[in-house]
């Protein structure tokens, strides 16, 4: 019992619970004392917050300020040594390569968890008609598909982000190693919370939200409000991180445009959830004050707007799928020239655009609205705005495609599910004009369509180059290789499986089929596609079976890779896998441009002077 | 000669040694990267009787040069001044002084990638003459070596050219002919559908581009099996940067533009609109015409001419939308924020009407129907609600129930939402506290009023809208109660 309990994970969840609680109690407690009546809501919602809080006390997050507080000495980050093996994982570490690794198996947990919900509820949809479901669990359902989904990908980008930055730019960690962690182990309580809301009762809005429908109905929205509050702050937290080791803590003469260009994409997701992110924790906070409180923020008969909460939501949420991409964008930019054997084309042009995307990003939220009800002239200029990403967006793809144009394409699974990711992405990309032209919107908005749009752009722009980095960097990660065969096997089952997947989203939605609707009218004749689109939703979970059969049995048995495997100028892929504890043995040196594939006897670094191979106990 | 550690194998160690090569010397500081020479080596042609050595310190590697005469030494040296270790000058004067065929090669780990062989070989004239003739590699000239000759290029251009025309082609036509909206039954479809096409035909444009160059790629610029290297070494091309950058900004600045337009043509009001009021709520719609007094819970236009819709809710946001009318507006709660849309029906027949904004619970079944007639029709439908205003309390009772009650109280007895009100007047209910009560008008007032005062055992409290006093005159409900009061 004690041995679970030295678990961190472990020791936060039980800390977690009771905390939660107590909070209840001590809340209850309290308008008694006053005289007031029992009220559960503001009781679960004061229980979850001091809940929340006690999981980070109880993991030990705070035990370093604590310390400081009373004027204890604390190691530095650098001199703590992790348990060894599994263990390091379940608690606190300031290895930027542990986090990273705690990053992915929170993202992958929860695109599992996610994906069940939307197995359900597609189940429920492949036939008109209410099979299982009720209005409140299929609601709730593809609410928390949502919002599970947004978290994973969200932590995606920080697993990408944080495991690779400092190995790309030959720092030896993290600019703040400790915010690291917390950053990291904010997103385990808010998980917890945001899977609370179904036993709270669940909530009917779906991800978005809205009020006046979230400022009434069942409690469960509660938790999920808390739930994506806390998330929030990991994202804030994290991207403040990653702006100050790329700005601060790159190898000397790797100057901005020398450095690979992933680093310049997790720059520009950073700027994005360095700012934005406390918008949708605001919006959603106004509107636990006026179910808590009473505060008519949304509500038209005493004063409110309904219309201010989408404004304030989406301000955050458009510039967010923008951070869902943006880190694929840059997966996908980094691994072209490696399996194509040529110079990234255009590296300035791309790194650019990825400045430009998060820019321009901020400037279109309302393209959400375009038939909310807002003042009808502000229609134009979001459209104008909205179409203007693509330009830059247009440049990438061009790149890309210029990248590979002549090269010498080699096809291990890394480059299937960039080149796969690439076709995916241009498909969702497509149809963002339809959407983006206010009159077409009319017919569109609200409907499938909008669905199959975006599972095209976000499965291109980070769920297919997500998996495309897992195999990528499983090698410097473990020293083994993951299973080429599975791995073929996963991206030829998933690859065409999406695509008719989004394809007949597209087509219902064309035809009728609108959103969040837990039954449709058979006289739409869209029922067969209805089935289509379930059944391709099986074998993508299907395909990822596959992958996290590999990923378990790679861990164990894997070919073992503790060299440059794929062949990449990278730093990273420099020094031996798995890349020991502070990463390189002696600073950089940066001898040449990162993508100069096909320039005999260029390099890009040399691992300093003195030794090559580092030793053991580093 | 010197190269890439790719190089090593294929230009410094033939695939079978020549009669004389057996004795290799592996002279290096550092035993693993000995080691690891030592099995590359042996994997090439151990079976072919190759004999290794090594030696690790200046002195061994002298001696077996002197004594053991190696007819290949590979060499790892390192600058830092150790006693012993191997140097570099050293090694090349005995290679240099020597008279025997020999190669040395020189490997180093600090500067790694660089492989440096020297090849001591006698020649007669004529051998001498032949190696004249050995191919030049000058580091200048590597790039125009690996880009194939500029008409191949060309070639390749030409095909993807074809490619995109035909796939373009073939895209369109699929996607025009996947029935992408239902009929256009409104003059406001119009400037919609146009802008769908004028999208449609880009679309299957760029994709058919993209996926053109993409898949050419993928077939035709594979690395063949067992070719190593890399591909030609293209960082970029300015002009064409700006060439995609600033003919899509054109692209997306004229559809926008047009996009506009489109807008503005949607938006168009006419003279002599008909005037009606939407009221949507959780999970029906209720249809007013202010002009005629007159109520419904079906959408009735006439052809031709522009209804201009306001819309309201009394709950949370619903949005109002006919897909072959092709407009939508959400209805919002609040006397000021009152929506509009303007609809002009171009097609007589039937429609519906179905909430397009998430409202929770029975969102997915929250449709009305929409009758398109001639004006004639509408009049006479008009002039029949009209009279029907007229009529006796109970007749009116029965529109008022039907626009606001019957969805979730049924006539027939069988149990919805709330109770039926078959034969409930006058009947003895029990309440959710275990006590009877009569139903007589009082309580019905009360029940309508105020729903969760006495509410019927085993339905649940807190769904009947409880803001009736607001929404119906007093007129109206008494109107229903007499209604309620007829179903035996």
């Amino acid at each position: 019992m004690t041995k679970l309990y030295r678990i961190g994970l472990v020791r936060g969840l039980i800390w977690q619970a009771v905390g939660t609680a107590v909070g209840f109690g001590l809340f209850t407690a309290l308008r008694a004392v006053l005289g007031l009546a029992f009220k559960a809501e503001p009781a679960w919602v004061f229980g979850m917050m001091f809940g929340a809080i006690a999981f980070l006390v109880g993991l030990g997050a705070f035990t370093d300020w604590f310390r400081w507080a009373k004027g204890e000495a604390t190691p530095e980050p650098e001199e703590v040594q992790d348990p060894p093996g599994a263990l390091r994982f379940f608690g606190i570490s300031f290895d930027h390569k542990v986090i990273g690794i705690q990053y992915v198996a929170n993202s992958l947990l929860l695109l599992v968890v996610g994906g069940l919900f939307a197995l359900i509820f597609r189940v429920e949809l492949a036939r008109a008609g209410m099979q299982f479901l009720s209005f409140l669990w299929f609601n709730t359902f593809i609410g928390l598909h949502g919002i599970v989904l947004i978290g994973s990908m969200l932590l995606g980008g920080a697993a990408i982000g944080n495991y690779t930055v400092p190995l790309l730019i030959g720092a030896r960690d993290m600019a703040f190693p400790r915010l690291n962690a917390f950053a990291f182990w904010l997103s385990v309580p808010a998980v917890v919370l945001i899977l609370l809301s179904m036993p709270l009762g669940g909530f009917e809005t779906g991800w978005t939200g809205y009020p006046p429908l979230s400022a009434r109905g069942p409690m469960g929205i509660q938790a999920f409000f808390a739930g994506v509050w806390i998330l929030g702050w990991s994202s804030v937290l994290g991207g403040l991180n990653l702006i100050a080791t790329i700005l601060r803590m790159r190898a000397p003469g790797m100057k901005m445009f020398r450095m690979p260009i992933l680093a310049w994409a997790v720059l520009a997701t950073s700027i994005i959830t360095l700012t934005a992110t406390q918008l949708i924790g605001m919006s959603f906070q106004l509107v636990m004050f006026e179910r808590l409180l009473g505060m008519p923020f949304f509500e038209p008969a005493r004063g409110g707007n309904p219309i201010l909460f989408q404004h304030l939501f989406w301000f955050y949420s458009h510039p967010a799928v923008y951070v869902f991409v943006l880190p694929g964008f840059g997966v996908i930019s980094e691994l072209l020239p490696v399996f194509a054997r040529k110079p990234l084309f255009g590296y300035k042009w791309i790194a650019l655009s990825s400045l430009g995307i998060a820019i321009v990003g901020f400037l279109v939220w309302a393209h959400h609205m375009f038939t909310a009800g807002m003042e009808e002239y502000l229609r134009v200029p979001f459209m104008y705005s909205t179409l203007l990403v693509a330009v830059p967006t247009g440049v990438k793809v061009f790149s890309w495609t210029a990248t590979l144009w002549a090269g010498r394409l080699r096809f291990a699974t890394p480059m299937l599910f960039v080149t796969g990711a690439l076709v995916i992405f241009l498909t969702g990309g497509l149809t963002g004009p339809p959407l983006g032209v206010v009159a077409s919107d009319l017919q569109l908005h609200d409907t499938y369509f909008v669905v199959g749009h975006f599972h095209s752009t976000m499965f291109g722009g980070y769920v297919f180059p997500f998996f495309a980095a897992l195999y990528y960097w499983f090698p410097k990660a473990t020293g083994r290789k993951m299973n080429e065969g599975l791995g073929k096997l996963h991206f030829w089952l998933m690859f065409p499986s999406f695509l008719v997947m989004s394809l007949g989203q597209m087509w219902v939605g064309l035809h009728g089929m609108r959103r969040r609707i837990a039954d449709y009218d058979p006289a739409l004749g869209i029922e067969t596609a209805q089935l289509v689109v379930t059944i391709a939703g099986f074998l993508i979970a299907l395909s990822i079976l596959v992958y996290l059969y590999n990923l378990v049995t790679s861990l164990r048995r894997g070919e073992v890779a503790v060299g440059n495997v794929w062949g990449s100028r990278s730093p990273e892929w420099q020094i031996p896998s798995p890349a020991p504890a502070h990463n390189y043995p002696a600073p950089l040196q940066v001898v040449g441009e990162p993508y100069d594939y096909g320039l005999e006897g260029s390099r890009y670094v040399e691992i300093g002077s003195g030794k090559a191979v580092p030793q053991a106990g580093d | 000669m010197s190269g890439s550690p790719d190089d090593l194998e294929k230009m410094s160690i033939p695939a079978t040694p020549p009669q004389s090569l057996r004795k290799v010397l592996i002279a290096s500081a550092n035993p693993l990267f000995a080691r690891g020479l030592q099995k590359m080596v042996a994997e090439h042609w151990g079976r072919r009787g190759a004999e290794i050595r090594l030696a690790d310190s200046m002195e061994q590697a002298i001696e077996a040069l002197n004594t053991w005469k190696p007819d290949l030494v590979i060499v790892d040296y390192d600058d830092v001044g150790r006693p012993g270790a191997i140097q570099r000058e050293t090694f090349l004067s005995h290679f240099i002084a020597g008279e025997r065929p020999m190669q040395v090669m020189l490997v180093s780990l600090r500067a790694s990638g660089e492989v440096v062989v020297y090849d001591r070989r006698t020649l007669t004239p004529d051998q001498a003459e032949d190696w004249f003739d050995l191919p030049w590699t000058v580091q200048s000239e590597i790039s125009e070596q690996t880009q194939p000759p500029r008409r191949n290029r060309m070639r390749h251009f030409v095909i993807v050219g074809l490619l995109t025309a035909v796939l373009t082609a073939l895209v369109y036509f699929l996607l025009t002919t996947a029935r992408l909206y239902p009929v256009a039954a409104s003059v406001q479809a119009g400037p919609i559908d146009a802008m769908i096409n004028l999208q449609v035909g880009l679309i299957s444009f760029l994709f058919a581009l993209i996926v053109s160059f993409i898949s050419y790629s993928v077939i035709f610029f594979r690395q063949k099996p067992g070719e190593k290297g890399d591909g030609p070494f293209v960082t970029g091309s300015t002009r064409l940067e700006v060439l995609w950058t600033l003919f899509p900004l054109v692209l997306v600045i004229y559809l926008s533009f047009a996009g506009a337009q489109a807008l503005a043509e949607v938006r168009q009001p006419e003279a002599q609109v008909l005037q009606v009021k939407v009221t949507a709520f959780q999970w029906s719609w209720l249809f007013e015409y202010p002009e005629y007094g007159i109520q419904s819970n079906t959408l009735y236009m006439p052809v031709d001419r522009q209804a201009h819709i306001t819309l309201t809710s009394r709950d949370v946001i619903h949005s109002f939308w006919v897909p072959e009318f092709r407009v939508k507006q959400d209805a919002l709660p609040g006397a000021n924020l009152v929506k509009e849309v303007r609809i002009t029906p171009t097609i007589i027949g039937d429609y519906k009407v179905r909430c397009a904004e998430m409202c929770g619970g029975a969102h997915a079944y929250m449709e009305s129907p929409v009758k398109v007639v001639s004006q004639a029709d509408f009049d006479a439908w008009v002039q029949a609600e009209m009279n029907a205003a007229n009529a006796s309390p109970e007749q009116r009772g029965e529109r008022w129930a039907t626009t606001n009650c019957t969805s979730c109280h049924a006539l027939d007895g069988s149990r919805l939402v709330g109770p039926s009100w078959k034969g409930v007047y006058g009947s003895q209910i029990t309440l959710a506290d275990g006590s009877t009560v009569t139903v007589d008008d009082a309580y019905l007032l009360e029940s309508i009023l105020d729903p969760n005062a006495k509410i019927h055992q085993g339905f649940p409290p807190n769904v009947m809208p409880a803001n009736y006093d607001a929404t119906l005159t007093e007129q109206q409900i008494n109107d229903i109660i007499a209604f309620i009061k007829t179903i035996k």
